[in-house]
């Protein structure tokens, strides 16, 4: 069943060029979609339209079936639903320190109290960021960051997370532990929506891959065929997997 | 300013309750200045530097650079007590070394209970305990925000600034005062970028434009620090009392 649908959608920033030109995207319940492009394809700038951060300029957004609604309640409801991790965790990152950052969104979902604190505790050992609690924000390394925003956005449990380049700037580890974590919580019911410059991490992780460059689709469809298709790659800007690299282990 | 925060984070007292802290200190301040500066501030002097290096394990050359920079500043102040001008020019005052030694011992024992609130407490926690004395909510988030902001806008300053001298960028007067303008320049626009996506980020974790609201860690007060915070400061009081 598609959770979120975009159609058309069309998205010209101020003074600028098309960021999005007519993209015809579905998000399907309990998949892995990657979404690749080279720099400046519109990647970000997507996944700020899929939790309702930006509003079309053009098309349209629709929420299971339903045309958004960017009205404060709708919006509110709407977040609920879909978690966003920013490109930059500096940017996400607020408060004085990661217990009380992850605490953010629980709090604004109006829990109580001993639910905050479980959810919170969930998240930090879901990311294996127990021991990070007490950490002051400004005190914690690039990948540890990362994982306090990405533990901000699954303390609220959502429905959808959208991550904006989880794996960018981790080292080859830290990127394969942080790829099981979100398995986890694939498997608990998470639909995963991210962007990745790493074209055989999203071959061995994702179910689907989008493909687009200048804000246009170029394809879309299983990883595993799309992301070895040498010529849909190519007119993306990318180079496609080589499929023996990946037979071979 | 980093290096303060940074003991603050890690320093052993860094879990006690922000009132043990609090009362300690600022009860070190008003026993500083409630007595003859001799005997009472040396002993108060000596005792917020063992609640710093023995208790909350503050590093003894930290808490010395950190004394130093007041207590120079006052020793230069007090030597002008140490002279008096009368008739026959300059001379030396009558007393002036007494009242000059006393200054000293009274304004550094004051600075050091201060810094000893300031190297156990990181700002954050301050600024939680106005919000808990009733300050008002939107003064304490904007103190919050600040002090999150002053790290990041810092490590943005570092790379530009690293940025521009690897370009050779600051190598002589002229190329450092034009470098420094283009990145003094530069600094706002970035750091309102950032703003933006803040706010974004915010919103898209629930947040509606109202107040900020997360879960603050609780340090409950322990009996035993209570205590020997009381103890301290009653005998501090008492030699006050029996020397005056
Ligand atoms: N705030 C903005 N104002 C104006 N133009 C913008 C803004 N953000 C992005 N753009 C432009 O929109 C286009 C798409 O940007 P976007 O950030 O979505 O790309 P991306 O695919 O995420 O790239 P990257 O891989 O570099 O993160 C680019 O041409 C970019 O210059
Ligand atoms: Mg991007």
């Amino acid at each position: 069943m598609s959770l979120i649908r975009a159609e058309g959608l069309t998205h010209v920033y101020p003074g600028g060029v098309p960021a999005l030109d007519g993209l015809d995207l579905v998000v399907e319940k309990g998949r892995r979609l990657a979404i690749l492009g080279p720099n400046g394809a519109g990647k970000t700038t997507l996944l700020l339209h899929l939790n309702g951060t930006l509003r079309p300029t053009g098309g349209r957004i629709l929420v299971d079936g339903v045309p958004a609604a960017y009205d404060r309640a709708g919006l509110a409801r709407w977040r609920r639903r879909v978690g966003l991790v920013l490109q930059d965790a500096d940017d996400q990152l607020f408060a004085p320190s990661v217990f009380e950052d992850v605490s953010f969104g629980p709090m604004n979902l109006d829990l109580p109290e001993a639910e905050v604190r479980v959810r919170v505790a969930d998240a930090l050992a879901a990311l294996g960021i127990a021991d990070l609690a007490d950490r002051p924000t400004h005190m914690l390394s690039f990948g540890q960051k990362k994982r306090a925003a990405i533990a901000g956005a699954v303390a609220m449990r959502p429905e959808v997370l959208l991550i904006d380049e989880p794996t960018a700037g981790l080292d080859a580890r830290s990127a394969k532990r942080l790829l099981a974590t979100l398995a986890e919580l694939e498997a608990g019911g998470t639909t995963l929506v991210f962007t990745t410059h790493d074209v055989d991490m999203a071959f061995r992780f994702a179910d689907e891959a989008a493909l687009f460059n200048h804000g246009r689709m170029i394809a879309h469809g299983a990883a595993k065929t799309i992301l070895a298709d040498v010529g849909a790659m190519d007119r993306a800007g990318l180079d496609a997997v080589d499929v023996r690299d990946h037979s071979a282990q | 300013m980093s290096t303060i925060d940074r003991v603050a984070h890690t320093n052993r007292w860094r879990s006690r309750s922000l009132s043990e802290k609090a009362l300690l200190a600022f009860g070190l301040l008003v026993v500083t200045l409630a007595f003859p500066p001799w005997p009472t501030a040396a002993a108060v002097l000596v005792a917020a530097a063992a609640a710093a290096m023995v208790g909350a394990r503050v590093p003894v050359r930290i808490w010395g650079l950190a004394m130093a920079a007041p207590v120079g500043f006052v020793v230069t102040g007090a030597a002008t007590l140490m002279v008096s001008l009368g008739d026959g020019g300059p001379a030396l005052a009558p007393n002036g070394l007494v009242d000059a030694a006393a200054l000293t011992l009274r304004a550094s024992a004051a600075a050091s209970a201060l810094l000893l609130l300031a190297f156990t407490t990181p700002a954050s926690d301050l600024v939680a305990g106005l919000a808990r004395a009733r300050v008002p909510a939107e003064i304490v988030e904007l103190a919050l925000l600040i002090y999150r902001f002053l790290f990041v806008l810092a490590d943005t300053f570092a790379a530009m600034h690293a940025a521009q001298e690897a370009r050779l960028g600051h190598v002589d007067w002229r190329r450092r005062i034009r470098s420094s303008g283009l990145l003094a320049a530069n600094l706002l626009p970035r750091a309102l970028d950032r703003a933006h996506r803040m706010e974004a980020g915010l919103a898209a974790r629930g947040w509606d434009g109202g107040p900020l609201r997360v879960m603050t860690p609780r340090r409950p007060v322990s009996a035993a620090g209570l205590a020997a915070v009381v103890a301290t400061l009653a005998a501090l009081v008492g030699l006050g009392v029996a020397t005056r």
